[in-house]
């Protein structure tokens, strides 16, 4: 079972992230200052950490940087009340893998630490991605759901990448547009449903079963079910 | 300095006006000198002849002729004129040869209209006299040049003049050149005025110390520019501080209800907390909207701007919208002209700002409209933006509306979703990079948006699409 480390200074955030987390099925440990929280990553035994920006005795951005200096490589979900794009770009730069404002979304919060838990594991990035009868060969740029070959555009096809990378995880509108297009905003519920429902019609013909689910108010998942 | 609009200055104004005064001044006040003036020395003229003829009409008729000489002889500057004429007018003695014209015999000192020829002299002179006459018929006559009046007349007329123009042309240059000292301080004045103008309230206008009328305007404007700073950053922290404090509990109400949603997937109420969801999420996309663009008004700094190659912005903008306007049968054209300069900027907010702004076009363009994108280079090197829709447009009287939070302009129907937040974000992006948003009506119908990186610069060319 994964075990993430939580930093976080306020109680009640903590207590989100915590029973948010655990609802996910992972084992949860809290600190509530820096010097105490730098002291049990370096320790190992996480496989993530989510990290407040401000922290008492050492801040956040302080703690991610000793840590990598240390050389610990647990993936860090930076956690931060500036929601500046500086300090998303200083939160990245010190060794954070991923940054969340807040106040969070908490299925938002837990999908980020599912992804990078899963970035973490499985450090091979193996070439050819299936999820059920659907194949996407990342060499030939081609897709095929059983025998069928699928023509998809190229959006389409980073957009899949993305969702079959992390199949069976919950993935958010925002992240959905960060991994696709690299850009730091909210597009809107419209354009991201809008990009996953040409690539459902593509996808997932009425004759067969459908991959591509959509999680009410979260955001989407690819998976065989 | 342009002439026209030194012309325009108070000071200059004022000039030909106080240069007629002073003249109408200077006349009258030389003109009533040299009235008392006249008046004094004709009087002590007067005096002179009276005595002499006082003196003369008491001597003996036989020592008369040897005391005229002696007078003549007493007058070395040959300014009197005396004469001796018996009762046919024949002279007897003195230094005019005949009785001047209109000569009276009463006592009295007149001015003598015709003048008095003195003899040897070419022609007469202007003279003062009197006649009396003397017993047997004979008459004396006594005159007195006034050529010293003359010359005094002369003396002010000559420094009425010289005075009017030494005093006149030294004051239009001066007055002229005082007028650039005003006008350079209301440029300095302006130019300090134009940020504040452009929305940045902290700054000032210069106060020279010299505590003139100036000073005193730029004082009150300054205090004013005061309160409003205050005011303005009042009402900015009330409302951030609204956005700021409901989100959390707002994100916790969320997160309840999608907990029990999540509990009663199949439940009676799933409706219902579905739909609260919708709502709570759209509240926190307003509040994550309003703080965005107080968070954008207040970035200063631009340090992190790269080099932004807007063509490559437009491209990822036509791959997010393209399908988005397909769906809704709206045909999206693209054009972008060869070599336009790349511009100073954040690729992550320009591509927000042209994202809100075909989001905008595509949520009022009807089924079956169009939308062009157009990338076109600026005349001093800069680059263009221009978003083209033929949906219904936007009037006039709405065009700064739009740019403000919460406006949604009279055609937003109900059923066009939206905070009305998002050109607002745009404006305050434009204005964070020091870029032009203009909005306009496109000739064909329609609204068209247009974002220069050329504040100021650039006309607009009709004919779109």
């Amino acid at each position: 079972m994964a075990r993430v480390l939580i930093i976080e200074d306020d109680r009640v955030t903590a207590d989100e992230i915590c029973a948010e987390l655990q609802r996910y099925g992972l084992d949860t440990d809290w600190v509530g200052d820096g010097e105490t929280g730098l002291e049990r990553a370096r320790g190992g035994f996480y496989d993530a950490i989510t990290l407040d920006r401000m922290l008492p005795g050492m801040d956040g951005l302080t703690l991610v940087t000793r840590l990598r200096e240390y050389g610990v490589q647990t993936p860090v979900l930076m956690i931060s009340a500036l929601s500046d794009a500086d300090e998303r770009v200083r939160g990245l730069r010190a060794g954070g893998d991923d940054y969340l404002t807040k106040p969070f979304n908490p299925d938002e919060m837990a999908a980020r630490i599912e992804v990078l838990l899963r970035r973490h594991a499985g450090a091979s990035r193996p070439m050819i991605l299936r999820v059920g009868d659907l194949q996407l060969d990342l060499i030939d740029r081609t897709v095929k759901r059983g025998d069928t070959p699928l023509d998809l555009l190229p959006t389409e096809f980073r957009l899949l990448e993305f969702l079959m990378r992390h199949s069976g995880r919950v993935l958010t509108r925002t992240m959905i547009f960060e991994a696709v297009w690299g850009y730091h905003f909210d597009p809107g519920t419209n354009v991201i449903e809008v990009h996953i429902g040409r690539l459902r019609r593509k996808l997932d013909p009425p004759d067969r079963e459908p991959l591509i689910h959509t999680v009410r108010g979260v955001g989407y998942v690819l998976e065989a079910r | 300095m342009k002439l026209g609009e030194l012309s325009r200055v108070s000071t200059v104004r004022l000039l030909p006006v106080y240069g007629v005064l002073f003249v109408l001044w200077s006349v009258l006040l030389i003109g009533w000198v040299q009235y008392d003036t006249k008046r004094y020395l004709s009087g002590v003229v007067d005096e002179i002849l009276r005595q002499r003829m006082h003196y003369l009409s008491h001597i003996d008729r036989d020592r008369l002729p040897e005391a005229m000489e002696q007078t003549d002889a007493l007058d070395l500057r040959g300014v009197m004129l005396y004469g001796l004429f018996d009762g046919a007018g024949n002279k007897i003695t003195g230094n005019i040869q005949q009785i001047p014209d209109g000569v009276s015999l009463d006592g009295e000192v007149h001015f003598l209209p015709g003048g008095a020829q003195q003899m040897g002299a070419k022609q007469p002179v202007r003279a003062r006299g009197l006649a009396r006459d003397i017993g047997n018929g004979e008459v004396l006559i006594l005159a007195r040049a006034t050529s010293v009046l003359d010359q005094v007349n002369t003396i002010i007329y000559r420094s009425l003049l010289w005075g009017l123009t030494l005093t006149i042309i030294p004051g239009l240059i001066g007055g002229l050149w005082l007028a650039r000292g005003p006008l350079r301080r209301i440029r300095a004045l302006e130019s300090a005025a134009q940020p504040i103008m452009r929305g940045d309230l902290h700054q000032r206008l210069p106060i020279s110390g010299r505590r003139d009328e100036l000073d005193m305007l730029a004082g009150i404007v300054n205090s004013m520019l005061e309160e409003i700073e205050r005011l303005m950053s009042e009402v900015k922290g009330v409302c951030d501080s609204i956005a700021h404090d409901l989100r959390t509990p707002l994100t916790r109400l969320r997160s309840q209800l999608h907990r029990m949603h999540r509990e009663t997937i199949d439940g009676p109420h799933a409706a219902v907390l579905e739909q609260a969801i919708l709502d709570v999420d759209s509240l926190l996309d307003r509040f994550r909207a309003l703080l965005r663009i107080s968070e954008l008004e207040d970035m200063h700094r631009r340090e992190g701007f790269t080099e932004v190659h807007l063509s490559s912005t437009l491209d990822h903008v036509r791959e997010i919208y393209t399908p988005l306007a397909e769906d809704k049968h709206i045909t999206f054209s693209f054009e972008v002209a060869p070599d336009v300069p790349s511009v100073r900027g954040d690729p992550n907010l320009l591509l927000e700002a042209v994202s809100n702004i075909v989001d905008n076009a595509i949520k009022f363009t009807p089924a079956g409209g169009s939308i062009h994108l157009r990338l076109t280079r600026e005349a001093q090197a800069g680059a263009r933006i221009d978003v083209i829709d033929s949906g219904p447009g936007i009037r006039s009287c709405e065009r700064d509306s739009v740019l403000q939070r919460f406006y949604r302009g009279a055609c937003s129907s109900k059923d066009v979703s939206g905070s009305g937040l998002g050109l607002s974000i745009v404006a305050a992006i434009v204005k964070l990079h020091g870029f032009q948003l203009r909005i306009v009506d496109n000739p064909a119908g329609g609204a068209w948006f247009s974002l220069s990186s050329e504040p100021g610069g650039g006309q607009l060319r009709p004919g779109a699409q």
